[in-house]
């Protein structure tokens, strides 16, 4: 019936003693802080993490050549199809090799474009669309045809006038070679700053008649089959190569094993942070309950005087609890305000992306208001029982 | 003539360790409608006991209290207080007033027990602490009121929920004797309209202006007055 009455002289129960009010709460408020922080944080550096994770995909591998020497030279073109035999769960190894290199139409010069050799398979497997024109065929590769398919912003950077199919560009990496640009690619965009629509694409063998002397490729694009779990399949290639090439010469990147690893220790870290919340929220409440006692028993001429007046059990059982669940709840939301404060400061610093976690907010706003009413039942339960006579005698 | 309290050989007994104290001993009282009764004795002779016990504050223990008919043995504690809320209004020698509050709000806290709307309780409360003088003084606090006054906020409080019976443990006690008989006079106004008054006194003049004076000694009653 009176729970605006009950919060009102549960605030002002709580101005009249500030200070102490404020240091039994710090259980609570270090404790929200800390859950808070530690949750946005972690929050902010899985959305960072997953925003790089989404450029390659989960389901894509990629196996770098590393270095020059002997070892390195089964990497070829046709090693794409060993991989692919050998290892389960393999969808399409694709071969990529890739420069920079300046590009000029006419009067137009972009500079230090991205060029790369690709197989046919590349686009579809990378969920590449032509906007103009067509992708590459099987048969532009075997012929090796010098034609081209450029990304969006590089078919405005070299043809502001928009007439790219059709025309010419030159490639200019040791020598100048001119290529037909029979498609522009449709936007993709990425979250990071390697994009596809600034790059530049031929055949794959094109790519390593003209501009390459060897057969060794500059990438292997691995796609895992639907169903499979990257992570083993990416221990399974590992495996592979450390038999037939040997560790120091090659470099693995699958993602799915990055996030798998992130995913640990976040984990790992929601237990410890369950450790800190429960440790912490139990000081707290122990603090609740501490202060809730003081204010019982220092408040038992005011509990006298109100039970005279009237009030049933259950009026100051509900008066008590209110102040215990609106201290409790304010020193929530100091935490939470404390809490926001690190976690952005610390993404910041971090170079993550802040951001405020709904979970938090249900913790800092939750937490405390249960803790209120858990430790401030029997101080509650305490003041109501006070027979009213002999509250009154310790007035 | 119609009994609103009938004490049914009460006894109130504390343990003391040992020590077993008969606060009140086989006390038994009646008083009627429309009465102004003052109660006298000595320190310590059981006069708060029997207010208390009157006023269930206390419950007794051997006995029966009747108010108004009713046998209060056995009422829970929510039962008593609903009897405390509308049947009896409690004034007491030190005022009791809740000092964080202001004296509109002190007399306000039966209604809100009693569940009465805030714009209504406010209203009231106004009305009352008109009837008792304090118009201008509504917004203050009780540290900022005279002895009398305080004592008038928290007559305002005990009458705000219009009760039929005003217990009054030593409403004077603590008041100087010109204030003291300002606080009687108005006791005997509200007598008038028909409120069935007890109060506590030391002082045989106040006493006096009663229809009926009860003597208590070491818990008895020494002489009822009727
Ligand atoms: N809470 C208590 N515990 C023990 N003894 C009490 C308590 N309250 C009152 N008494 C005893 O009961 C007797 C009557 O007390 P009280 O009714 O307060 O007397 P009065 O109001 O007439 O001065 C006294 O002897 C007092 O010591
Ligand atoms: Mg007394």
């Amino acid at each position: 019936m009176m729970v605006s009455e009950n919060i009102r002289m549960a605030l002002r129960s709580m101005a009249s003693s500030k200070l102490r009010t404020f240091l039994s709460l710090l259980g609570i408020v270090i404790g929200v802080a800390s859950v808070v922080a530690i949750m946005n944080l972690g929050q902010s550096a899985a959305e960072s993490m997953s925003a790089s994770f989404d450029v390659g995909g989960l389901n894509m591998i990629t196996v770098r050549p590393r270095g020059r020497g002997r070892e390195t030279m089964i990497f070829t073109e046709d090693f794409s199809y060993t991989l692919q035999n050998e290892i389960d769960g393999v969808q399409e190894v694709l071969p990529l090799v890739s420069s920079t290199a300046n590009v000029r139409q006419r009067d137009e010069i972009a500079e230090s474009v991205v060029v790369q050799g690709v197989t046919s398979g590349y686009f579809a497997s990378n969920s590449l669309e032509a906007e103009n024109g067509r992708l590459f065929s099987v048969e532009d590769n075997i012929s090796r045809r010098q034609v081209a398919v450029i990304g969006t912003a590089l078919a405005e950077d070299l043809f502001p006038a928009g007439n790219a199919v059709g025309s010419y560009v030159s490639v200019m990496r040791n020598q100048s070679k001119s290529f037909l640009v029979v498609g522009v690619l449709a936007s993709h965009d990425t979250s990071q700053g390697s994009s596809f629509d600034d790059a530049l694409f031929m055949p794959y063998n094109t790519y390593t008649e003209r501009f390459r002397h060897t057969d060794r490729v500059g990438s292997y694009s691995i796609k895992v089959k639907d169903g499979y779990d990257a992570v083993s399949v990416a221990e399974d290639i590992e495996d592979y190569l450390d038999r037939v090439a040997g560790n120091d010469y090659y470099r693995l990147f699958s993602p799915a094993t990055v996030k798998a690893m992130a995913d640990e220790v976040t984990g790992t870290f929601t237990v410890f942070l369950a450790a800190i919340a429960a440790i912490s929220l139990a000081v707290g409440g122990i603090g609740i309950m501490n202060i809730m006692l003081v204010s019982v028993s220092e408040r038992t001429g005011e509990i006298g005087i109100r039970k005279a007046l009237g009030a049933a059990p259950s009026v100051i059982r509900k008066q008590f609890l209110s102040e215990s669940v609106v201290v409790s709840a304010s020193g929530g939301l100091i935490g939470l305000i404390l809490g926001i404060i690190i976690s952005v400061a610390g993404a910041l610093i971090s170079g993550w992306i802040p951001v405020i976690s709904s979970g938090a907010v249900t913790v800092a706003v939750g937490f405390p208001i249960l803790i209120g009413i858990f430790f401030g039942w029997y101080p509650a339960a305490k003041a109501a029982s006070l027979q009213p006579m002999e509250a009154l005698q310790r007035e | 003539m119609k009994e609103v309290i009938v004490l049914d050989d009460v006894s109130r007994i504390y343990r003391m360790g040992d020590e077993i104290v008969y606060a009140l001993n086989h006390v038994s009282l009646c008083i009627y409608d429309g009465s102004l009764t003052s109660i006298m004795g000595p320190s310590g002779s059981g006069k708060s006991t029997i207010m208390s016990i009157i006023g269930c504050l206390d419950v007794p223990t051997y006995g029966h209290v009747l108010i108004d008919v009713e046998d209060t043995s056995g009422m829970s504690e929510k039962d008593l207080s609903y009897i405390r809320n509308r049947k009896i209004g409690f004034v007491f020698q030190h005022f009791s007033l809740l000092p964080k509050m202001s004296a509109l709000e002190n007399v306000e806290i039966p209604l809100l027990y009693a569940g009465v709307r805030p714009k209504e309780r406010r209203e009231r409360a106004e009305e009352m602490l008109v009837r008792v003088g304090l118009s201008d003084r509504m917004k203050h606090r009780p540290n900022e009121l005279s002895g009398g006054q305080k004592q008038r906020v928290a007559i305002a409080r005990a009458l705000v929920n219009n009760p039929r019976l005003i217990l009054a443990d030593e409403p004077t006690g603590a008041l100087d004797s010109t204030t003291g008989h300002e606080v009687m006079e108005l006791f005997h106004g509200l007598n008038e309209e028909g409120k069935t008054i007890v109060f506590v006194t030391h002082d045989r003049s106040l006493a006096s202006e009663c229809q009926r004076i009860i003597s208590i000694r070491d818990g008895g009653i020494e002489d009822d007055g009727l």
